[in-house]
């Protein structure tokens, strides 16, 4: 014979410790994840920016004589790394020249082909025009020696040899400009 | 003179200096002026001994394997075709035929490119937590599992309450008196008490 049902359907209460641990879990989780929301995960911070930069001595294009970093001491230098068969190079080529003519002896322009021919390189200053000198880098040593991920990237070292500013990407006027006011040139 | 209290109130402090030269450590790799394109001027002089012939090729690919090719995400020097990775691996055999041992050249390259080139985070600062934090997942896991299982135990083991038997009454003795008077209706007991018992 039956006793009938007498256990009771007792209401769960909301389980408190379980929410505890989720959001112990979760909340880092989401708090990293929108920290970095607004980062470009391909632009890579460089360890390089506030320190020396390195020396290299190249030799110019259709030269043979090196160039060093160290001879270029007592004014801002842009450090340019292009190759003419970067199209972003091709649409920041005439915006240094011109800058690069109009600060005449205020600061040192000066361009590092990245993987290119040098005649390559000179057909190309040849037909756009150039206001400065492009070093050949063999075997990648300058451009390993100042953590280049791709071209264009412009360093903008300061008269007391110190990377002030790196650009990744083409340069535009007004980038150009703060950047150069970073490296210590006077508007 | 100074409050005796002030050196007590200082270790938290101390504490805390500690704690963030320990999570900046990331940044101990040589500081100005050395920094250049020579590498012995950001690692100082050759620490391991040169290598030549098939050791160096050996040696090189085992090397160029801990480093990240910086213009193809995700793949090592020594497995990216990449004339930047091809260079960096030439770069990575002549020093190491220069004398320069495995954690030099990979600091010289960290001091360019950052802590990105390493394809394996070295133990320091918050890379602890990606070195420790499966491991410390997995142990915790592992606790909530052992912690329900032995709780499930300990409740299988647990006598069960004794069932209510025929005597057995409500302490409420209102409701005590229902329950004998249904007993009494339903079975036919005198007073509501079993037979057995009430002899």
């Amino acid at each position: 014979m039956s006793e009938g049902d007498v256990s009771e359907a007792k209401p769960r209460p909301f389980n408190q410790r379980v929410l505890l641990v989720g959001l112990v879990v979760v909340a880092p989780l989401v708090a990293v994840l929108t920290m970095n929301l607004g980062r470009n995960p391909h632009v890579i911070a460089s360890p390089l920016v506030g320190r020396a930069a390195p020396d290299f001595g190249l030799r110019p294009t259709g030269g043979s004589e090196p160039v060093t970093l160290a001879s270029l001491r007592g004014r801002p230098v842009v450090l340019n790394f292009w190759a003419t068969w970067c199209v972003p190079c091709f649409e920041e080529h005439a915006l240094l020249v011109s800058a690069a003519r109009a600060l005449g002896a205020r600061a040192h322009f000066i361009g590092v082909i990245y993987q290119d021919g040098e005649d390559e390189v000179r057909a190309f200053l040849a037909r756009q025009g150039s206001a400065y000198p492009s070093l050949v880098d063999p075997g990648s040593r300058t451009a390993i020696a100042f953590g280049i991920f791709g071209v264009p990237e412009t360093f903008f070292i300061d008269a007391e040899g110190r990377i002030a500013a790196k650009h990744v990407g083409p340069l535009d006027a007004s980038s150009l400009e703060a950047k150069l006011r970073l490296s210590g040139l006077a508007p | 003179m100074r409050h005796p209290g002030a050196s007590l109130r200082r270790t938290p402090c101390l504490a805390l200096i500690a704690a963030t030269a320990w999570l900046g450590a990331p940044l101990a790799i040589p500081q100005e002026p050395s920094a250049g394109g020579e590498p012995s001027r950001v690692v100082g002089p050759p620490r391991g001994s040169a290598l030549a012939g098939e050791a160096l090729t050996a040696r090189a690919e085992e090397v160029a394997g801990l480093l990240r090719c910086p213009v193809c995400q995700g793949l090592s020097v020594a497995d990216s075709p990449a004339t930047m990775a091809v260079n960096m691996k030439a770069q990575v055999k002549d020093l190491l035929a220069r004398g320069y041992d495995q954690e030099q050249i990979l600091v010289y390259f960290e001091h360019s490119y950052g802590e990105f080139v390493r394809l394996e985070p070295p133990l320091r600062g918050v890379n602890w937590l990606v070195w420790l934090g499966p491991v410390m997942a997995l142990a915790a896991g592992a606790a909530v599992v052992a912690w329900t299982l032995r709780s499930r135990r300990r409740a299988a083991e647990e006598p069960l309450a004794p069932l209510p038997g025929p005597d057995t009454l409500p302490d409420d003795p209102k409701l005590a008196r229902h329950v004998r008077r249904v007993r009494e209706l339903a079975y036919g007991w005198p007073h509501g008490r079993p037979p057995e018992s009430s002899s």
